[in-house]
């Protein structure tokens, strides 16, 4: 039987052959310092290749727990630096009483489903109503406002993303901070238009738009974007190009604002509506 | 018989092999090698494993007993016993040496013969030159060493083809 195939004769000399030749090689290797380090040098350009690739594709595979961790640490510094805010302009009587709730408390959610093609893009995330997520919450990212929820079933939240054109957030401008809204005009998924900014503002090109805090949605001083251009419009405003920080085509890991005084505000909201009708 | 004749060969030609290369300098542009001979010469019905065995067998030895660095030699030959089939088959025709035993000059014909030799030889010189500078930096500093080297070794190995196996085989 052995033998018999011409493939596994071929095969078995192939093989002795190369046995043969790396024999060789390792001789000469040993026998000669030229060789062995020129052999060294392949060979450990071979390894480093392999050691790299390996390390590359275990980089990958881990970088899921790398998120989760990065998203529970951002999100512990993200509520210490709402006590501090809250805390530092009377430290005194409000840290020894201990009382101290921050303003706002964030639930980091995960995005299932993401549209950046239409005039009206969603997102939904993995959090609902059982996370504590309720109607009407703002949604952040750190690199910016991504919308509102609208809608939560148990496990899941249905938000109207930034990127709609129905949608618009209060938002000011460094260093003069007059504010304005800010809104998606529909057409690059980068790009969104501050309007409403009064002509006697100064600002200039590369100037940071942040999030005003008028609305009980967001927290403030949330970056946005940068100016990029803007032209006046009606002789009276001016209507500024913003160019957005947050990439909403990559968009993976979120924040769901919660704001404790949000009941307090509406109360007073309502109270004062009803006075006005 | 087949056998002790064989082991007989090897033992003379690494001997020659030796003397030749180790105790004669001939200087920087010229190795001396022609235990080739000896594995191109093996009959035509050898298996090409046991073939590179002997080669490797071979060479090594040559490599023991004389100055070069040890391995290469062995490596040379393996690489060129693993073709000397195929070069075989391209100087001959078909059928042509299934009578044959041996593929040497009588046989194959001045002319075949050289090429055959040429060729396997070339093969190994090459292969010798670019183990020694592993790789292909110093090819055109080796060129001059590798040219002369087949041309004087394979004038050598007829010779001694022809003086001794020519007449006397059989």
């Amino acid at each position: 039987m052995w033998g018999k195939s011409p493939f596994i004769r071929a095969l078995t000399t192939l093989l002795l052959f190369l046995a043969l030749q790396g024999f060789s090689l390792i001789i000469i290797s040993r026998e000669s310092l030229f060789q062995s380090v020129r052999i060294g040098g392949v060979v450990m350009h071979l390894k480093t290749g392999v050691s790299g690739f390996t390390s590359d594709i275990n980089y990958y595979f881990g970088l899921g727990d790398v998120n989760d961790m990065l998203r529970a640490e951002n999100l512990k510094l993200l509520r210490e630096l709402e006590l501090y805010k809250k805390i530092s302009p009377h430290s005194d009587s409000l840290l020894k009483s201990g009382e101290v709730t921050p303003d706002f408390s964030y639930i980091p959610a995960k995005v299932v489903a993401n549209s950046t093609n239409k005039l009206h893009n969603y997102i939904i995330l993995n959090k609902g109503r059982k996370n504590g997520v309720e109607k009407d919450m703002g949604v952040i990212s750190p690199r910016g406002v991504v919308g509102v929820v609208t809608s939560v079933s148990d496990h899941f939240s249905y938000v109207i993303s930034f990127l709609n054109i129905n949608q618009s957030v209060s938002a000011k401008i460094t260093p003069s901070m007059a504010f304005g809204p800010l809104i998606w005009e529909g057409r690059r998924t980068d790009y969104a238009t501050l309007i409403e900014i009064p002509y006697h503002i100064n600002f200039m090109v590369g100037d940071t738009v942040y999030t005003s805090g008028f609305s009980t949605l967001f927290p403030p001083d949330l970056p946005l974007g940068t100016v990029r251009k803007s032209e006046v419009t009606k002789g009276s405003h001016h209507n500024i190009q913003v160019k957005l920080f947050q990439d909403f085509s990559t968009l993976h890991y979120v924040n769901i604002v919660v704001n404790n005084n949000k009941e307090e505000l509406d109360l007073i909201q309502g109270r004062t509506n009803g006075k006005d009708k | 018989m087949v056998k002790t004749s064989n082991f007989i060969l090897f033992l003379l030609f690494v001997f020659i092999q030796i003397i030749l290369s180790a105790l004669i300098d001939f200087g920087p542009l010229l190795f001396i090698s022609i235990y080739p001979l000896f594995l191109l010469t093996r009959p035509v019905n050898t298996s090409l494993p046991s073939l590179m065995i002997w080669a490797f067998i071979t060479g090594l030895t040559v490599d023991y007993f004389s100055n070069t660095i040890l391995g290469i030699n062995s490596f040379a030959s393996v690489m060129m016993v693993f073709f000397q089939f195929r070069i075989l088959g391209l100087v001959c025709r078909k059928g042509d040496m299934d009578n044959q035993e041996r593929p040497g000059l009588r046989e194959l014909g001045f002319t075949r013969f050289s090429a055959y030799l040429g060729i396997s030889i070339l093969l190994h010189h090459m292969t010798f030159s670019m183990v020694e500078s592993f790789g292909l930096t110093h090819f055109i500093y080796n060129l001059p060493r590798v040219i002369i080297s087949v041309a004087v070794n394979s004038f050598l190995i007829i010779l001694i083809e022809y003086g001794v196996f020519y007449k006397n085989w059989r």
